[in-house]
């Protein structure tokens, strides 16, 4: 398919190591907290410990390190870009002037931003990839079905949102190969999609989008009739096949997880940030 | 026998796309005895699908009645006890299944009827035993054939243990192979479980393994009976716009052209048989 080569989020490799065998929430719990401390990192010491961590983590799961970098290169252009946005851009009144060009000027302020602002997008990508390389889509919406049934209290729906996701997730590589379908019959009857310039392509992308809505729309509701006919009537009466349980390796996990946490508020607390 | 249902009568209209009233069933009166394996064709637009839909509530009827198992489809309270006596399967498998996993698409139904976890595994590798699919249960639907969809959907069905399966057109999206594996398999469900079962189709080849017949046209029943005695009726069969099996289409053109054999051929080996017999 290739629509969805060297594309590594959403993936999912299947496994056995330590991290496979977490529960889902666990997983998740974990990288929301990694996620929440990357975005109030300011220091090196800090990135070089989360480093160390992910890429610990990488290796446990038994991913191989050339796929893990695959993911990155299509986001090369734009960390590059991100970077350089910062370092032109980004000052501060006691910033030290690198080199001028024109009307900008980059400071070492910029340089220092533009560095801390492109690692934390590169560990965000890094963790959200790990956690779907190592969790199927199906125990992920489980996990998340679990952590966010606390605000049925509060009305929201979560199995019916959770059960729009499941759905979602089957009919990504359906919708994706009718797409597939669509583009080799428009080029069948003489549409050259890799011609002309930029706004000449993307006026050739609408009448493939048009039928690919269409046919989306009809799939849905002939699946109406269908979860209906299997006596789908929302989720209040459900039971479910399988439920979650946490084991030893999610206690184990959760230990690590706080002495992680507590090395890098450590770190954040006495490094002083470059900017 | 004792029908399981019972339709009276039943009228049903539709207002179509640019606004014109729609007779898509025109007082249709019919009964589904249980254990059988009867056979609903006719041409598109015939009216077959939306019969079909009245049986497990999912259309219910403007005027007229329909009994499913004693109870009255057009009563809204009835609607949840129907549906979990009467399963149904649609044509597309790709637009029914839900899950990305073989056995949690097949565990939905029973899910839904709120069944305690111990029943609802054992449902589960029941339905999977039954359909030789227990080698899939972890595969995505999306890995398999369509035929194996196909098969994925009725365990999905058989998994909440209906009385009776109505299957709409199940084999017009698969390639011969998937239609023998689908035709067989539901053949077996009715004879092994019981199973009573509505097979809407337009493959005549199918309705010649099927207990009775029904054949519709312009939303009323023209024809009714075992296929034996209905496609005797060559030509009251294609002038209702349907073929006739293959062995039977080619007994009759022969029994044209002169040959002395018996009316009520349905299958090749029959076919072989007469022809062998002939002085």
């Amino acid at each position: 398919m290739e629509l969805t080569k060297n594309i590594t989020l959403g993936v999912y490799l299947p496994g056995k190591s330590f991290i496979h065998r977490l529960d889902p929430r666990t997983k998740i719990i974990a990288s929301g907290i990694i996620i929440s401390l990357l975005l109030i990192i300011r220091s090196y010491p800090a990135y070089g410990v989360v480093f160390l961590f992910v890429a610990a983590a990488v290796l446990i799961a038994g991913i191989p390190a050339g796929y893990a970098f695959s993911g990155f290169k299509p986001m090369l252009p734009v960390l590059i870009f991100m970077w350089i946005f910062q370092l032109f851009l980004y000052s501060s009144s006691d910033a030290k002037t690198l080199f001028s060009w024109w009307i900008f000027s980059a400071t070492d302020a910029g340089f220092h931003m533009g560095a801390l602002v492109t690692l934390r997008v590169i560990f965000l990508f890094g963790v959200t990839t790990l956690l779907t390389l190592t969790t199927s889509m199906v125990s992920l919406t489980d996990g998340l079905e679990s952590l966010l049934s606390p605000l049925k209290a509060i009305g929201l729906p979560t199995q019916e949102l959770v059960m729009t996701m499941v759905i979602a997730l089957r009919f990504v590589l359906i919708l994706a190969e009718e797409l597939d379908k669509i583009i080799k019959a428009q080029m069948a009857r003489g549409v050259a999609f890799d011609r002309g310039n930029f706004i000449q392509k993307t006026k050739k992308i609408f009448p493939v989008f048009l039928p690919l809505f269409i046919s989306a729309f009809k799939r849905a509701e002939e699946l109406i009739i269908a979860m209906e006919a299997r006596s789908y009537t929302g989720g209040r009466h459900r039971t479910k096949m399988k439920t979650l349980h946490l084991g030893r390796v999610d206690l184990e996990a959760g230990l690590i997880m706080i002495a992680f946490t507590a090395l890098i508020i450590y770190l954040i607390l006495i490094t002083v940030p470059p900017i | 026998m004792q029908p399981i249902i019972e339709v009276t009568d039943l009228t049903y209209m539709y207002r179509s796309g640019s606004g014109k009233n729609v007779l898509a069933l025109n007082g249709v009166t019919m009964q589904v005895y249980r254990g059988e394996i009867l056979a609903i064709t006719g041409q598109n637009g015939s009216g077959k699908s939306t019969l079909a839909r009245h049986f497990n509530a999912l259309l219910t009827p403007k005027s007229g009645t329909v009994i499913v198992d004693g109870l009255s489809v057009a009563d809204k309270k009835n609607t949840a006890i129907i549906r979990r006596s009467v399963g149904m399967v649609f044509q597309n498998p790709d637009n029914q299944l839900v899950s990305s996993v073989v056995e949690e698409d097949i565990a939905f139904g029973p899910e839904n009827l709120g069944l305690p976890q111990a029943e609802i595994v054992d449902r589960v590798d029941w339905a999977l035993e039954s359909l030789n699919l227990g080698a899939y249960r972890h595969r995505s639907p999306n890995s398999l054939s369509e035929g194996q969809k196909q098969l994925v959907a009725i365990a999905g069905v058989l998994a909440m243990k209906p009385q009776c399966i109505i299957l709409d057109e199940p084999t017009a999206h698969l390639d011969p192979k998937g239609r023998c594996e689908v035709l067989e398999n539901v053949l077996r469900l009715n004879r092994d479980e019981g199973i009573t079962t509505i097979l809407l189709t337009h493959f005549m080849n199918e309705v010649v393994h099927c207990d009775r017949m029904i054949v519709m046209d312009q939303g009323q029943i023209k024809m009714t009976g075992t296929p034996r005695d209905l496609f005797k009726l060559a030509d009251q069969i294609k002038a209702l716009g349907l073929d006739l099996p293959p062995a039977s289409q080619l007994a009759h053109g022969l029994k044209l052209k002169g040959l002395a054999l018996p009316g009520n051929i349905l299958t090749l080996e029959e076919l072989v048989n007469s022809l062998c017999q002939l002085p």
